[in-house]
């Protein structure tokens, strides 16, 4: 057991576990935007619930719950994940990345920048996830191809649909960086 | 880029960037479920297993069990909620089944909303929710045996509405050369990503709703006559919408049970519907079937027009789209006669998604012209040639019509004439390569809008209009309007959206808005100049220059504010009192003087694996024109994502149904497909110069409904052209081309 | 999702100790056991949400991945997969891509890249089928989640349906892709539980449903998988995972392969054939084999052996496609893995 995430003891009898675990008995810490911080949750609790409702950060959406549209797109040590299908619990001792924590003080992410100039931003639902699903392939993968573009971001479903503008988005990042 | 920002051409506005753009792209953007609300209590839906029968009895005992819960909403609840009458058209209730039973009409009908302290309690208590059903056999769709048809007299009374001309059924009979085909598309949902949500926060008697609208104020008139309350305790707000495509047009059931919950717990209440949910407490696009005969002579003139729908809608709504208004006008036929009838199953009422009747009827129109040009040994493009006509069968006239334009620049850019035509006749490698051509229409409506417009003397314009951005870019054209035509920087330009604390606007419904609000904004803009220039010339020992400031100290005033109202020519002269009272009115496409349509041509490129018969779609070109184009950039996105969702359309969308129980099988987003980035290639957009001083002050017409109109059918002539087999049943899945 | 204990092991015996052995009844479905590992998630959490699972207590093993069983080892006598590798890293990893392609290939085609970096491998394997009527609870009829209870999917809408390995119980889909590469590879897959540890040959792993559908693999109450071997058989090289779906990317299979081959020129030496997306569990096909071994592989053996896979196949309403398909998808992998530079 790690000391990022405290847990209650277990009830002896399985039975009697009553209602402890509806009460947010677990205290998780982790790293969020560069800053470290613990919450209460309840183990049932989703870690796109702890942002959204409990952190007040809704730039990370949800619009399926199931994992299947990748709004909810957050970055967890480095990487893409679906923060509709994690509980927070799992987060414990890890960094986590999201929209808000894109843009610098005085100005915006390049990825971001390049949404609004190709264009690939339309109702702006799928845009978070989109963007934060593009940061992880460039910072992982500076120069990728249109296809390794297009498949790092395949489950991210944009609705309005902005594909082509969304793949020239990014496509211009990773041109532009020398 | 070039390709992301198309230079404007003539009669078309800047490629300013979008107005929202920097909101949306660092997640400061609030949607309705995103606005903060203190200590909110979270509601869940539980939806009926059954489409039709009645509850016999619920057991709720195990749900109030579930620490946490606050309330359980059942139908004895909800007796005090008035009923509201059905009515398409971006106001009414979406359905006329408002009750929490014991009746139920369709599948996953709301039939009791759980209150808890949290959503996850919420939800495991509604899934504690025991309901014993006495059900019975529901009919799901066509063909079912208790669906019910309606009659030849009901049929008859709506044929009168619809268009006719001269003796169709002889001009048949005696034409050279004939088609009979029957054609069929599928249910489908908007599936927009922002699911339904409802926030609700009473402060006294005064309620605010957070919810996601193409209409707040139809929403918030509506929800009082539900509620029992005046409407002007009511304020609706919605300045961002994650998506619409019609399905957040029209008051659904659950935005009064939300309101309902918050002032019995006298507690902001919050909803987010699951997303199986949304297949069934808001609309969709009902299936439809089309029979087409055509006449025509050997030259390919068409002499003879006959098309027939079905449409599919629930028990007690007769929800229609009747797009033979639209097929019938498309070209210079001869004769002309259009049939529509509904049937009745037990389904949620279908309702408006992107481009209703011209979707479909479309579609079937322009495979139909396909089959006949190939039956007649013509190119395909050149049979739209020959019966290109300023004027329909009926004789209206059109006001504007570029459609040969579009049908050659994009051909052009396509490459059209390296076509072979026969079928099967181009091949790379494994992959079977098809071309085919349609024709994109949508008609240019008509509709009222109020605006407020504040200018200061520092130049800062403030834009107010409770109209809605649903991803169209409407922020961005009205700022790029005002600072047009206030002669101001577009970075001094404010715009406020979506509030029913704002003047009216139209339903973003129909692609009336921008030409709506913006005629409204422009009305106010010329009498603001009018004040401006109204300033004395020069008073003594005053300010002299020409500055926006000199010119507010010589008005001596610190403002300038004009709300303007807009009611399109022909419009009813209390279209804007409606317009307050939630009612919207829309003329124009086809029931003006004028045929009013923006028009376009698409080609698409198709391959098709010579063995497992995958279908993939490399380009597909469009070109479109519709009047003035307010902002090239914003015009493209919008025609592009229309083109993505006609090959979505054509090839992945449908609604599964079961048969049995008249259930929606495959209600989540990884069983209904829609494209993913992968799917998509090359998409060129083409906007043709076109200029309609007759459609509206600013000369636009709507665009956001065209780029997925004749889609499908430019894909299925595409596959046959590859292939040889003719899909006449949307979606070509590779199953149909495995022979 | 409904209330449940969460604990975290950091091995695998924790683990193994903290789920216990609780002890399950013969007619209680595998989907209701009380106590379930947690790795990725993407798989247990929605089957939570969605209500199907209701574990009583959740062990987290992620930590696990800190041991030896999150990582890949490589020698020259094949491979282990640590089962809490995640899908992404195995299939991003060089020598499995260069080695053993077919496991790489069947990861990349599966899922979308943000599932693929949470999911684990052991995981993978024992993804629940998407057979909507299992899927749904508010469904009464479910051989696999209520024993006895009926099978919806027989007379409803079954496109995605199985035609091979069903019974008049279940006819649910095995949706995976990686566990038809395993297949090909002869892999094993390592089991530990409180009775100590054991292997098998992975193929044993799932259980056709004929009668008993809801149980489905052969793990005891208690038992997690901690490995997969793959030997560095003749054939892994020139092998290739062949997935045809409705759309591009991020999709189920409506027809799988996952073909090995081992040539001697062009005659086949030794063949392996897994199909997917036709099938109730990761599906080898045998008697395909059988049908190319020794054989030059010219048409009348490839279309003898996409007869004999699909021989004793049985179609329902909508999937009767599945098996022309099938043939064709077994067909283009056999032809495009024999076309393979090694």
């Amino acid at each position: 057991m790690t000391s990022d995430v405290q847990l209650a003891t277990r009830p002896a009898d399985v039975s009697a576990r009553d209602r402890v675990d509806a009460a947010k008995n677990l205290v998780v810490s982790f790293v969020l935007n560069g800053k470290p911080l613990s919450v209460a949750v309840a183990p049932t609790e989703l870690l796109a619930d702890t942002l959204r409702e409990g952190l007040g950060l809704t730039g990370t959406k949800v619009a399926c719950g199931t994992g299947d549209c990748g709004t909810c797109t957050a970055i967890l040590d480095g990487e893409a994940v679906r923060s509709c299908l994690m509980l927070t619990a799992m987060v414990a001792g890890k960094t986590v990345e999201t929209i808000e924590g894109l843009a610098g003080e005085s100005d915006i992410h390049p990825i971001q920048q390049a949404f609004i100039d190709t264009g690939a931003v339309q109702c702006g639902y799928c845009t978070p996830g989109m963007i934060l699903a593009a940061k992880a392939l460039l910072d992982e993968n500076p120069k990728p191809s249109a296809d390794d573009i297009k498949e790092a971001i395949s489950g991210n479903l944009c609705r309005c649909t902005g594909y082509t503008k969304i793949i020239e988005a990014i496509d211009k990042v990773a041109n532009a960086v020398a | 880029m070039a390709r992301a920002a198309p230079k404007p051409q003539a009669n078309m506005g800047p490629p300013v960037p979008r107005y929202d753009g920097r909101a949306k792209v660092t997640g400061d953007a609030r949607y309705p479920s995103d606005v903060p609300v203190a200590s909110p209590a979270f509601a869940f839906l539980v939806t009926s297993a059954i489409a039709k029968g009645r509850i016999v009895r619920m057991d709720l005992a195990a749900a109030q069990a579930v620490p946490g819960v606050l309330d359980i909403l059942t139908a004895e609840d909800t007796r005090e909620l008035k009923h509201v009458k059905f009515a398409a058209g971006g106001a009414g209730a979406s359905t006329s089944i408002q009750g929490l039973g014991p009746d139920i009409d369709h599948d996953g009908q709301i039939v009791a909303v759980v209150l808890a302290d949290s959503f996850e309690a919420a939800r495991e208590a509604a899934h504690k929710v025991d309901i014993t059903y006495a059900a019975e056999e529901p009919a799901a769709t066509f063909d079912a045996t208790n669906a019910r048809e309606e009659s030849p007299e009901e049929v008859g009374e709506r044929a009168k509405k619809l268009p006719k001309a001269g003796d169709a059924a002889a001009a048949l009979a005696s034409a050279e050369v004939t088609i009979d085909a029957q054609y069929a598309t599928p249910a489908q949902h908007h599936n927009a990503i922002e699911l339904f949500t409802t926030t609700a926060l009473w402060s006294g008697d005064e309620l605010t709703i957070y919810e996601p609208s193409q209409f707040v104020f139809g929403l918030k008139n509506n929800l009082a006559e539900r509620l029992g309350i005046d409407a002007e305790q009511i304020r609706v707000v919605s300045p961002y919408v994650g998506g619409a495509f019609g399905s957040k047009a029209q008051m659904t059931p659950r935005t009064a049970l939300i309101a309902l919950a918050a002032r019995r717990l006298g507690r902001p209440v919050k909803l987010v519907s699951t997303r199986d949910q949304a297949f069934t407490i808001s609309t969709y696009r009902a299936e439809t079937r089309h029979r087409i005969r055509m006449g025509a002579r050997r030259d390919g003139r068409i002499t003879a027009f006959i098309h027939e729908g079905w449409e599919l809608t629930s028990r007690p709504d007769p929800y229609s789209v009747a797009g033979v208004e639209d097929s019938a006008r498309m070209y210079g036929f001869g004769a002309v006669e259009t049939r529509v009838t509904l049937v009745h199953a037990d389904r949620n009422t279908p309702g408006f998604m992107r481009s209703p009747p011209v979707v479909p009827y479309i579609y079937a129109l322009e495979s139909a012209m396909d089959e006949l040009a190939l039956e007649l040994g013509m190119d395909p493009v050149e049979l739209r040639r020959a019966n290109n006509s300023m004027r329909d069968a009926t004789g209206k006239e059109w006001s504007s019509r570029s459609l040969m334009e579009c049908y050659d620049e994009a051909a052009a850019a396509f490459g059209w004439k390296e076509r072979t035509a026969r079928p099967g006749s181009m091949r790379d490698g494994d992959w079977l390569i098809g071309w085919g051509c349609a024709t994109a229409a949508y008609p240019t409506h008509l509709g009222p809008s109020a605006v407020r417009v504040r200018l200061t003397p520092a130049g800062e314009v403030r834009v107010q209009v409770a109209a809605h951005d649903i991803g169209t870019g409407l922020y961005t054209v009205l700022a790029q309007l005002a600072a047009d035509e206030l002669g101001v920087p577009l970075d001094m330009v404010r715009v406020e959206l979506g509030d029913t604390a704002l003047p009216p606007g139209i339903v973003a419904g129909g692609s009336v808005s921008t030409a709506a609000t913006g005629s409204a904004l422009v009305k106010a803009c010329a009498a603001i100049r009018e004040r401006l220039t109204a300033a004395p010339a020069q008073t003594t020992g005053g300010p002299s220059g020409n500055k926006l400031e000199d010119v507010f100290e010589r008005l001596g005033i610190g403002a300038i504010e004009e709300y303007a109202e807009f009611i399109p020519e022909g419009g009813k002269p209390d279209a804007i009192a409606s317009l307050y009272k939630g009612k919207p009115a829309l003329g124009g496409g086809s029931h003006g003087e004028k045929l009013m349509y923006a028009l376009g041509a698409e080609f698409v490129e198709v391959r098709v694996h010579a063995l497992t018969r995958e279908i993939r779609v490399p380009r597909i070109v469009g070109a479109f024109a519709a009047g003035r184009i307010m902002n090239t950039r914003t015009a493209r996105s919008q025609l592009m994502g229309g083109m993505i969702w006609g090959i979505s359309s054509a090839l992945h969308e449908a609604t599964e149904i079961d048969r049995r129980h008249a259930r929606y099988i495959n209600d989540n987003l990884a069983d209904y497909l829609m494209p993913v980035n992968a799917d998509i290639r090359d998409v060129e957009v083409i906007l043709v110069p076109e200029e309609d001083s007759e459609v509206n002050p600013i000369g636009a017409k709507g665009l956001g409904e065209l780029g997925n109109v004749g889609t499908a059918a430019a894909i299925t002539n595409a596959v046959h052209h590859a292939t040889g087999v003719r899909i006449r049943e949307l979606p070509v899945r590779l199953e149909k081309l495995l022979g | 999702m409904r209330p449940f204990h969460y604990e975290r092991a950091a091995t695998p015996a924790a683990a193994v100790k903290m789920a216990g052995t609780t002890p399950m009844s013969p007619d209680q479905p595998s989907v209701a056991t009380p106590v379930q590992y947690l790795a990725g998630g993407t798989n247990l959490l929605d089957m939570m949400k969605i209500d199907v699972m209701r574990p009583d207590r959740v062990v987290d093993i992620n930590a696990i991945a800190e041991t030896r069983h999150g990582g890949i080892e490589v020698s020259d006598d094949g491979m282990w997969l640590g089962a809490l590798a995640r899908m992404a890293e195995v299939a991003e990893h060089a020598d499995v891509k260069h080695r053993f392609p077919v496991i790489a290939q069947s990861l990349t085609l599966a899922a979308s890249q943000q599932l693929r970096n949470m999911a684990s491998i052991g995981g993978n394997v024992l993804q629940r089928t998407r057979c909507p009527y299992y899927r749904d609870t508010s469904y009464a009829e479910c051989n696999k989640r209520d024993p006895g209870s009926g099978c919806a999917a027989l007379g409803g809408f079954n496109r995605m349906h199985a035609v091979l390995g069903t019974s008049k119980a279940c006819i649910a889909t095995y949706p995976g892709d990686f566990a038809q590469a395993l297949i090909a590879l002869d892999a094993r897959v390592e089991i530990t539980g409180a009775h100590g540890h054991r292997s098998m040959a992975f193929a044993e792993l799932h259980r056709r449903p004929d009668d008993e559908p809801h149980m489905e693999t052969r793990l005891a109450p208690g038992e997690l998988i901690t490995a997969f071997t793959i030997a560095a058989l003749p054939w892994a090289r020139r092998s290739k995972y062949l997935k045809i779906r409705d759309r591009e990317s991020y999709e189920f299979a409506l027809a799988s392969a996952a073909v090995a081959l081992d040539m001697d020129g062009d005659i086949v030496r030794e063949a392996r054939i897994a199909l997917g997306g036709v099938a109730t569990v990761p599906w080898r096909a045998s008697a395909a084999e059988h049908e190319i071994q020794g054989k030059r592989l010219d048409e009348r053996a490839l279309a003898a052996a996409a007869e004999a896979a699909f021989a004793d196949a049985r179609v329902f309403e909508h999937n009767a496609f599945k098996i022309a398909l099938g043939k064709r998808t077994l067909t283009r992998a056999l032809r495009e893995t024999a076309a393979m530079e090694t």
